[in-house]
This record gives structure tokens, sequence and C-alpha cells, in this order.
């Protein structure tokens, strides 16, 4: 047994190096859609990619510390949505376990709990910060409408989040299950923690 | 190769205090405006934290900082002074749509606060290599571990930039439409971040065993090989911190 011990110490190396590389994902991801003049962000690939690759754990760290990094290296606005992106890789990560990857249907029932469930997270973070907005016009013109109509604040606001991060989710977990089906078992085998390695 | 990170090269005064306190001043500067709800207070710490900038000789580069959450700022003055659910004695008019005072005092408070958080944590990232707060982390007790993942994606997002533009070159020669409708640029996605996704986690295994090779996992305590820098304001500038921060607590006790 001594032997699987030995690779379970190996694996987590593996995982631990795949963080900085799901922050990079994610950084490339939304200077791509930016390149190619996209209407999404599509700036969480790399953390909904470590989800799949090596669970919740993981792809939770990616999330937080890609704001993070991102807060100190480019933007500190996003500093304020770390707890999000952290959701965001924990609940990919724990849906990929129990089985939502099998197959492409499955896989945007993923990316709509991943939409809603960021945009319930985001919701009190754009009260508390910055009053209710997000800073996306047509989100904050559904903000603006819902509170000229009457609608309770939060209620404006959560409809202001959900208007931009489902497309969004959607979409970014759609192309990252597309790449992950893609990907050599081998790579895919090489980050999963539940691994038994038989003993020859 | 372009290097990630805000940092100005210079000096001035704020460069000569140490990370630490820099940090500890972002986060109470950052925390001040919600822990006294008041327009007074958000005023006076975001006029401290810019005083702090135009000290440090970096103001120039905060407006850039400033200017990504211009749109944020703008929706902030006009959503809430139209429509902040308090609404009540009308202050002017524009263009037939009426704003309130109720409203925009609201969003000038809120502007506030995104100008003070902005300007606080440039302070902190104006005037110090993001390699130089997270060595300075991990001298404080964070896990060499975490500090490897943090400083890694320094040096990865440079590596993965070239390597995205060399892709893009590659895919461009092959014929891949970069222009076109949607569907046409959404599938350019596929080929452009498909290679570098694959690319980049194949080398995540190469670096995973070099770094197994070279004692990464070992329980040795660890030593650093760069020297800290040296810091001659230090312990002026923690007890300016700490003082700072009594300052805001008993001001609150004080209301």
């Amino acid at each position: 047994m001594r032997h699987s011990q030995k690779w379970t110490a190996s694996l987590s190396t593996a995982a631990l190096v795949l963080i900085p590389t799901a922050i990079g994902i994610n950084y490339l991801g939304k200077l791509f859609a930016g390149l190619l003049k996209l209407p999404l962000w599509l700036d969480s690939i790399g953390t909904i990619l470590a989800s799949m690759l090596a669970g919740p754990f993981i792809g939770a760290i990616s999330g937080i510390l890609n704001n993070v990094m991102f807060g100190i290296t480019v933007d500190p606005i996003s500093f304020v949505y770390a707890i999000t992106s952290g959701v965001i890789g924990l609940v990919v990560g724990i849906m990929a376990y129990q089985g939502w990857l099998a197959n492409v249907r499955r896989a945007l029932i993923i990316g709509l709990v991943v939409g809603v469930t960021a945009a319930l997270v985001s919701t009190p973070l754009n009260i508390i910060f910055w009053g209710g907005q997000t800073g996306n016009i047509w989100g904050d013109a559904l903000f603006a409408y819902g509170l000229s109509i009457g609608l309770p604040l939060w209620f404006a606001s959560f409809l202001d989040s959900i208007i931009v991060d489902v497309p969004d989710k959607v979409a970014t977990v759609l192309i990252s299950y597309f790449i992950f089906t893609g990907l050599p078992n081998q790579l895919k085998g090489l980050y999963a923690r539940h691994n038994d390695i038989q003993e020859l | 190769m372009h290097k990630l990170s805000l940092f100005v090269d210079q000096s001035s005064l704020i460069y000569k205090i140490d990370p630490i306190s820099k940090m500890m001043y972002a986060m109470i500067a950052f925390l001040t405006p919600y822990i006294l709800p008041h327009i007074t207070a958000a005023i006076a710490i975001t006029a401290l934290s810019f005083s702090l900038l135009l000290i440090g000789r970096v103001f120039r580069h905060i407006v850039p900082i400033l200017g990504v959450s211009l749109l944020l700022i703008l929706s902030i003055v006009i959503v809430q002074g139209l429509f902040y659910p308090d609404n009540a004695t009308p202050l002017f008019q524009v263009m037939g749509l009426t704003f309130y005072q109720e409203g925009s005092e609201h969003a000038l408070l809120l502007t506030l606060r995104v100008l003070n958080m902005l300007a606080a944590c440039g302070v902190l990232i104006l005037t110090t290599p993001p390699d130089v707060i997270i060595n300075s982390l991990m001298r404080l007790g964070m896990s060499p571990r975490v500090g490897y993942v943090l400083l890694s994606v320094l040096n990865i997002i440079p590596h993965m930039r070239a390597t995205m533009a060399r892709i893009t070159e590659a895919q461009k020669a092959r014929g891949v439409e970069l222009e076109g409708n949607l569907k046409t640029r959404l599938k350019s996605f596929f080929f452009l971040m498909g290679p570098v996704i694959l690319s980049s986690l194949n080398q995540t295994r190469e670096r995973a065993l070099a770094l197994e090779l070279r004692g990464f996992n070992a329980h040795a305590p660890r030593t650093f090989a760069s020297a800290s820098g040296a810091y001659p304001l230090y312990k002026i500038s923690r007890v300016c911190v700490v003082i700072l921060l009594l300052l805001v607590v008993s001001w609150r006790l004080y209301l």
C-alpha cells in the first residue's frame, strides 16, 4: 500500500500546479472573448475545468485565488467577487462528482445551476458595495426598470445579476464541457483524487 | 515579456513603507466607510487615500484603474439618483428626468466607497510589486505551497499570453476566421482556446514532476532566496496604521 500513498502525494502536487494554470486559462478566456468581440466574459473556464478535473476543493481555491490575483494585478474590484468565484468552483466540482458531466444536456443543467448560484451569491455583494448595480448596462437598465415599477431592491438586484450571469455561465460551462470531453484520459486521471491505483 | 502587474517602478516615501503596513492600511481604509456610514467619514478616508497616492507620486497611475469602474460609478449616480426607493425630495431635472436628493446622497456615499476602495488598493498595488507582497505574506507565515501557487500565476500568465499570440498566428495561417458572424467567432474561440489549454495542462504534469524532484513536499523549514527589503519606516508606519484603526473604531463608539 505504500505504493499508492506515494501516488497520492504526487497527485496533490499535480492538483496544486493545476491552480495557477486554471487562473491563466481564466485570464486567456477573457482575453480571447474580447479579441473575438464575443458578447460574453467567458472568464471562468479555467476555474470550471479545474473543478471538473480535480474536484470542488481545487475548483473553489482556483476561483478565490483567481480573483485575489486579478485584484492585485489588474482590477481591485475583482476582490469583491472572490466568494462568487469560489462558489462557482464548488458547485461545478460537486455536480461533476455526482455524474452531471455525462452528456451535453446534463452539462447544460450544471450551467443553469452555476448561473443562478452565482447570481444568488453576487446579489448581496452588489447591494452592499454598489447599492444593487452590477456595472453592466443591460443588467442595470433592468434594475432601474425594476425599481421604477416598485420591485423590492433585492429582487431588482437579483434580476440584474441573473440576466448577466446565467447566459455567461451556461456558455462557459458548455465550452468547458466540450474542452473537457476532448482532453486525453491521461490528463483527466492526473488530478482525480479518488483514483485507486491497483498494485500489481 | 510584458509583466502582469500595476506596479510603477520609481521611488518615493510610500515605497519605503513595508508591504504589510500598506496591506493593513488598504484593509482598514476599505472597511472605514462601512464601519462609519457617514459621508464625512467617507470623504475623510477617500481624501487620505488619494493624498497617499499623491505623496507616493503615483496619482496619475490610479486614473486608468478608476476608468475601468467609470461605468459602474455612472450607473450608481444615474440609477440611485432616479430610482432610489427612499426618494422623496426632487433635486433637479435633466431632460424630463427628476434626480432626487435622497438618492443622490446615497449615490455620493456609494461612489466615495468605490473611489476609496480603488485608491486604498492603489496605495498598495501601485507601489509594491506583486511578488514582494506574496513574499512578505510568506514571511508572515503563509504556507509556502500557497505562495508557490500565487507566485507562479505571475509567471504563467505572461507565458500563456505568448503561447496565445503564437497559436493565434498559427490558426490564422490555417485559415481560421477571427471575424465574421457570432457563430464563426464562437467556433474560432474553440480553435484558439483548445490548443492553449491542452498545452498548458500538459505542462502542469511536467511542472508537478519537476517540483516533486526538487523537494516541494519536503517538511524541512523553508528559507528565502531573496533577502527581505529594507524598510526604514517599518515601525512608524505600523504605529500610524494602528492609530488609524483606533481612530476609526473610537469614532464609531463615540457616535
